[in-house]
């Protein structure tokens, strides 16, 4: 062994790089953005989804959902499930707006409240499956119901409609509201305007005006919330109980790992995310609806599935997560600009499910050796 | 044997522990000095899984005293007991498959460095310290990152056994190491063993198995039923008359003979 | 791997062939109807035919276009995204004017022209700056029926709301209410999109107050349960019913004797108006003057053989 050490240890370096390569959870994801995006190149090239105004269109639409896959690929990755999201985030907007429009507060006060109050039952929601064993399917599903019915319950009580609005006009001036709901890089706009790249408006009060005037914030905390998840999922020491939890949460509880305390976190941080999910919404349409995030947990779940997680826990990457998220928006909105009848939508995210599913079998049993 | 020159690192006296109105262990006395391989023999439903969980603090007794490194102590948790230096490697639970060896090795302990306000966990230490302590164990990885999931079963015993004796196990609990192995490997985990032995931990080796138990034991102790029935020298006891205190000492006397004392 | 990707490659070619048939892409004009609906609503089915047709008929491209969950933000993203694609027209309802006024208007001020239909008010249609609007106003066509059911000596109701979320379903609660000059209090019920839920919903509220006079649903999705839950009840014909609204069980129901009026506020001219309207306007520069009320109309067992065959296509 040791005379021929060196050359040995060369080959098997070789085959082990091919091989990293190749088990990243991220692959499916990265083929698959690459994939959809020629599609689109292709067949939706000309028709306004790749000018300021289109891209822009579908990277807010994939940030919105870059911002509730990044909690769900956390919370996967540590072996549960959240099915509350998308109640959540309409709890969380009807929240804000009973507090700022219906009671008057101020809406930074608002928003605090409300993210103190769904990151509490975030924690509710971990504090249950954990002490009770149950599968976090089930608690998280009654959490959709219960929230979901509190946001219609509330508003109707209170105001005798499921719409609140008026948040734009409670938010101006506000020191709060512009970090969910404005705008950045409005200069850089108004530059690539005065040169003739991006249309500008021709008509109206804002003649002249750059149609893309700035990067919404949506998008600021869609790329945020995804750095920093995937620094503290692959290097740090929390991350590394976050997979532990997940992989195998009596191994993990053994050698000592706060299995409890970590899945709870990650219920917390979902919660968390589904909020600035909300807040963001609200503060940029300025009314909270009832019906708001329907099906998202949903949406959620798949991006992660897509970008290369698997349903059971201890293994998945933020990147691949972001990755699903978009390809999921830009294929929703690039087939309304390729003219694709709406309703197959359900079609291709369902032939892009089960791709991504097989793909990640496919990798698992490299990864396990079991063949 | 150097290691009767020392005093007991563990001793359990007495142990008892009631499941409701289950006995499972009614009175079992034990002791693991440093340096020595006690191995604890018992067939299935003999009560060996409670007694090492009651030794690794996952069970607290009913009744009874473990005393460590001479002084009365009370487990509260696995931790508790890891920390003190009593390290468990469990039969089907030792290992994540899906994660890297090195998350595995460090797993529950990873080495951080601090850069500016943020603590990030150190992976060039944690690889180097990976590869070198499973290099000392026999196993050339082919790289840190590989996920347990490629290695064998005695490789992912191994992995285990390394991380527990790194982390500076005085006491070290292996619940069925070899059960579940062929013959090579069972090899590698009893000479595996043999190493950390030399080491000066004390093993604590459970098995159904006498053959494994009597290539690296060096005192042997049987349980049946919940209870000991005493504890054995190496050389004082043949296979034989290990098989049979296992089985209680009359059903497997008939069936041995027709098998011809191989089992 | 050579094969995953394969597979994506048919699939690909599989997916282009089938946009081939809705992508035809005609000469002419583009117009994009968005709307409010989720996908489970058939009543828009209607709007759907009647695109289609004002499209045929003047040889213009149209595409419908809705949020599949009924989701207002993901309406507004729409609208958005119909606004890059730089259509010549955008037809679109009013749902929530917090959420979609901001799309809308940047889309006028791009330079397309907006027609607003169905929800929403004239008033909000001119704020936005959208050449006009075509529907019917919701809480007039409320209190208008709730002035007809007071007439035939109504005195308390029950309000079956599918569609809770939206404002104007509400509306038209609140209208039959005022029109009757009561508090609607709590005779408005959330019932849900599913048909067996709305039909115990309403057994039950109506066995909770047996002596409600009326019952209002809002459109099919609400009606056809209900008169499935007047049935089983033994209360169908005996009960006073209106609807918002027609479809084939509707219809029906008109001829039975079960449901005694129903709001037609023609959906067809909804679709096939603004096509007409923008395109004639694109092509001639002609635009009518003002609004146009596409309802209310009061559909009753009398003359309603046209509306029976047509029901659920174009009526």
């Amino acid at each position: 062994m040791s005379s021929t050490g060196a050359a040995v240890d060369e080959r098997i370096k070789e085959t082990s790089r091919l091989r990293k390569a190749l088990i990243r959870p991220e692959l499916g994801a990265i083929v698959g953005t690459f994939a959809v995006f020629l599609f689109f190149i292709i067949f939706a090239g000309d028709s306004g989804m790749f000018n300021a105004q289109g891209v822009l269109n579908w990277s807010t639409v994939s940030a919105q959902f870059v911002i509730i896959a990044v909690g769900a690929c956390m919370l996967m990755i540590a072996g549960e499930f959240d099915l509350s999201v998308g109640s959540m985030i309409g709890f969380a907007g009807m929240s804000i707006a009973i507090f700022s429009v219906t009671l008057g507060w101020p809406v930074w006060l608002a928003i605090l409240l409300t993210f103190a109050i769904c990151i509490a039952i975030g924690a509710l929601n971990g504090v249950i499956v954990v002490r009770t064993g149950l599968p976090s399917f089930i608690v998280t599903l009654a959490f959709l119901f219960i929230l979901r019915g509190f946001t219609i319950f509330f508003p109707q009580l209170i105001e005798r409609r499921t719409i609140i609005g008026g948040i734009a006009e409670r938010a101006a001036g506000d020191w709060l509201a512009p970090v969910f709901g404005g705008k950045v890089g409005g200069f850089f706009f108004d530059w690539l305007a005065s040169q003739g790249l991006i249309a500008v408006f021709e008509r109206g009060n804002r003649m002249g005006e750059p149609i893309v005037n700035g990067i919404p914030m949506l998008i600021v905390w869609a790329l945020g919330l995804m750095v920093v998840a995937h620094i503290v999922l692959t290097r740090t020491r929390f991350g590394n109980w976050v997979f532990a939890a997940g992989g195998d949460a009596q191994a993990a509880r053994y050698v000592g790992v706060p299995v409890a305390r970590v899945k709870i976190l990650m219920f917390m941080f979902t919660a968390f995310c589904a909020t600035v999910f909300a807040t963001c919404q609200v503060m940029e349409f300025g009314s909270a609806g009832a019906d708001r995030g329907l099906l998202k947990e949903f949406e959620a779940i798949i991006a992660v599935v897509i970008g290369g997680a698997l349903l059971t826990g201890g293994y998945g990457s933020v990147i691949g997560a972001a990755l699903g998220a978009l390809i999921f928006g830009v294929v929703q909105q690039g087939l309304f600009f390729a003219g694709v009848e709406s309703s197959l939508f359900r079609v291709f995210l369902g032939v892009i499910l089960l791709f991504a599913v097989i793909l990640n079998t496919y990798i698992r049993r490299i990864i396990t050796g079991e063949r | 044997m150097s290691s009767f020159d020392h005093n007991p690192i563990v001793e359990m006296r007495n142990i008892e522990k009631h499941f409701g109105p289950v006995i499972a262990l009614n009175g079992v006395s034990f002791d693991i000095r440093p340096g020595e391989c006690h191995c604890l023999l018992g067939d299935n439903g003999a009560g060996k899984s409670t007694f090492i969980k009651t030794m690794s603090g996952v069970h607290k007794p009913t009744k009874g005293e473990i005393l460590f490194e001479g002084k009365r102590m009370d487990f509260a948790s696995p931790r508790d007991a890891m920390e003190a230096g009593i390290a468990t490697v469990y039969q089907d639970l030792a290992m994540i498959p899906l994660m890297s060896v090195t998350r595995n090795f460090w797993m529950g302990r990873e080495p951080v460095k601090r850069v500016g306000p943020f603590s990030f966990m150190d992976f060039t230490k944690a690889n180097d310290v990976t590869m070198e302590e499973m290099r000392k164990m026999g196993i050339n990885l082919r790289s840190p990152d590989q996920a347990v999931g490629t290695l064998s079963g005695g490789e992912r015993q191994t992995v285990a056994i390394a991380r527990a004796v790194y982390f500076g196990a005085k006491v070290l609990i292996l619940d069925e190491p070899t059960s579940a192995l062929g013959v090579r490997q069972t090899a590698n985990v009893l000479s595996t063993i043999d190493k950390v032995r030399k080491t000066g931990i004390g093993v604590v080796f459970i098995t159904h198995n006498v053959r494994h138990a009597m290539a690296v034991g060096d005192r042997f102790t049987v349980l049946n039923r919940g209870k000991t029935l005493g504890t054995a020298q190496r050389g004082q006891i043949t296979p034989e008359e290990l098989q049979d205190l296992m089985a209680g000492g009359q059903e497997l006397v008939a069936l041995e003979g027709s098998l011809g004392g191989t089992v | 791997m050579k094969a995953t990707l394969k597979k994506l490659a048919v699939s690909a070619v599989a997916v282009s062939a089938m946009m081939g048939g809705t992508a035809a892409i005609a000469e002419g004009e583009r117009y994009v109807l968005v709307s409010h609906a989720p996908d489970s609503d058939s009543w828009w089915n209607t709007i759907k035919n009647g695109l289609a047709l004002a499209g045929e008929q003047m040889n213009v491209t149209v595409e419908y276009r809705n949020p599949p969950t009924g989701d207002l933000a993901d309406m507004a993203r729409i609208i958005e995204q119909a606004a890059a694609s730089n259509p010549n027209g955008i037809i679109t309802t009013l749902a929530d004017p917090d959420v979609l006024s901001g799309p809308i208007s940047a889309a006028v001020d791009a330079g397309i022209d907006v027609i607003i239909i169905n929800s929403g008010t004239p008033d909000q249609a001119r704020a936005l700056g959208a050449l006009m609007y075509v529907g019917q106003p919701e809480y007039d066509a409320g209190f208008a029926a709730g002035q007809r059911a007071a007439g035939d000596g109504v005195t308390s109701f029950l309000c079956v709301n599918h569609y809770i979320s939206s404002p104007s379903s509400t509306e038209r609660c609140q209208g039959f209410a005022d029109g009757l000059g009561i508090d609607l209090g709590n005779q408005m019920i959330d019932s849900g999109q599913d048909p067996s839920e709305i039909q115990n919903r309403v057994m039950a509220y109506l066995n909770a107050n047996p002596d409600t006079d009326a019952v209002l649903t809002l459109g099919p999705t609400s009606a056809d349960p209900t008169i499935l839950a007047l049935q089983q009840m033994g209360l169908a014909g005996d009960i006073y019913f209106g609807t918002f609204d027609l479809g084939g069980d509707i219809v029906q129901a008109i001829r039975d004797g079960v449901i005694q009026w129903g709001i037609d506020q023609q959906p067809f001219l909804q679709a096939y108006l603004p096509v007409i309207v923008l395109t004639n306007y694109h092509r001639f520069g002609v635009l009518p003057g003002n609004n146009i009320n596409s309802g209310p109309g009061f559909v009753t067992a009398d003359a309603l053989d046209l509306v029976a065959e047509l029901a659920g296509e174009y009526r």
